[in-house]
């Protein structure tokens, strides 16, 4: 098992940034970065999920494509209403 | 006689879906429906930005955040859990999934103190479309979650009673997945109706 990117540092990686993006929502940060850096990290957390905790890692690309092809739809289409309602 | 040896290129093959795999066509027609449900949430949101933005102000973000950590440590407990099965640790796989359910529970119970707020102030799903979009999303996606648990729960009782092996724990991986997908919905809900602004 790797030392630094195993699934109790994923674990705790994620706690972290979930802590992180409660933060930016306390603060009442808001504005084009910090919604693409919320998306990111709600990115980067999904895909920790998807590769890792479902173990979808070395499965077939076509399961690969359609699990992160959904993430990827979702969060584009986050980002895109996100910049038309400015 | 011919003496020369050939060796056989090794085609490596993809690794199987962990679990069922019907589970897999289940779990992907979920996500479909919380994308729609997802984009649907961001394009009225276009249309009514500042009552959005007014409405998301009254929302329990600490509730928000908490319930998010113990979906992330229920998913974790259960990666555990399978990792504890595989090599036979039956008692440990059981104590894993146990913990599990607790931080579910822990997630039902919040979320409901957080619709009891709601209701209480008479807020409901004709309140206004923010509102219909955040309850309806959040029970959706609460259902789920009990749903989830009664798996994890008839899977933690079939572990204690000796019914997975590190060779057969076929039942275990299916009951994660859907409970991952459970998780992974809520990492994209919790910023999308909570944060962003």
């Amino acid at each position: 098992m790797n030392k630094l990117y195993n699934i109790h540092t994923l674990w705790l990686g994620m706690l972290l940034l979930t802590l992180t993006t409660y933060a930016i929502g306390k603060l009442g940060y808001s504005g084009v970065v910090v919604v693409s850096f919320l998306l990111i990290t709600a990115a980067a957390k999904a895909v920790f999920i998807i590769r890792d905790f479902m173990e979808l890692r070395g499965v077939s690309l076509l399961w690969r494509v359609m699990m992160y092809g959904w993430l990827l739809i979702v969060v584009a289409g986050i980002a895109i209403t996100y910049l038309l309602s400015l | 006689m011919d003496t020369t040896t050939t060796t056989q290129p090794t085609v490596e093959l993809p690794r199987l879906l962990p679990g069922d795999f019907a589970i897999w066509f289940f779990i992907f027609a979920e996500l479909l429906v919380f994308a729609i449900a997802f984009i649907s949430y961001s394009v009225m949101r276009i249309q009514n930005v500042e009552m959005f933005n007014q409405y998301q102000l009254t929302l329990n973000r600490e509730l928000g955040a908490a319930n998010t950590l113990l979906l992330i440590t229920a998913s974790y407990f259960v990666v555990r859990a399978i990792h504890a099965i595989r090599i036979d640790d039956v008692k440990s796989c059981v104590r894993w999934l146990y913990l599990s359910l607790g931080c579910g529970s822990g997630f039902l119970l919040l979320k409901s103190l957080e619709y009891y707020e709601k209701f209480s102030h008479g807020i409901n799903l004709s309140t206004n479309t923010f509102y219909m979009f955040y309850l309806s999303l959040t029970m959706f996606h609460f259902l789920h979650v009990i749903l989830g648990m009664i798996i994890l729960l008839a899977i933690a009782i079939k572990a204690q009673r000796g019914g997975y092996t590190a060779q057969d724990h076929i039942g275990i991986e299916t009951g994660a997945s859907y409970w991952h997908m459970v998780d992974l919905v809520w990492i994209i809900l919790f910023p999308l109706v909570y944060i962003i602004r």
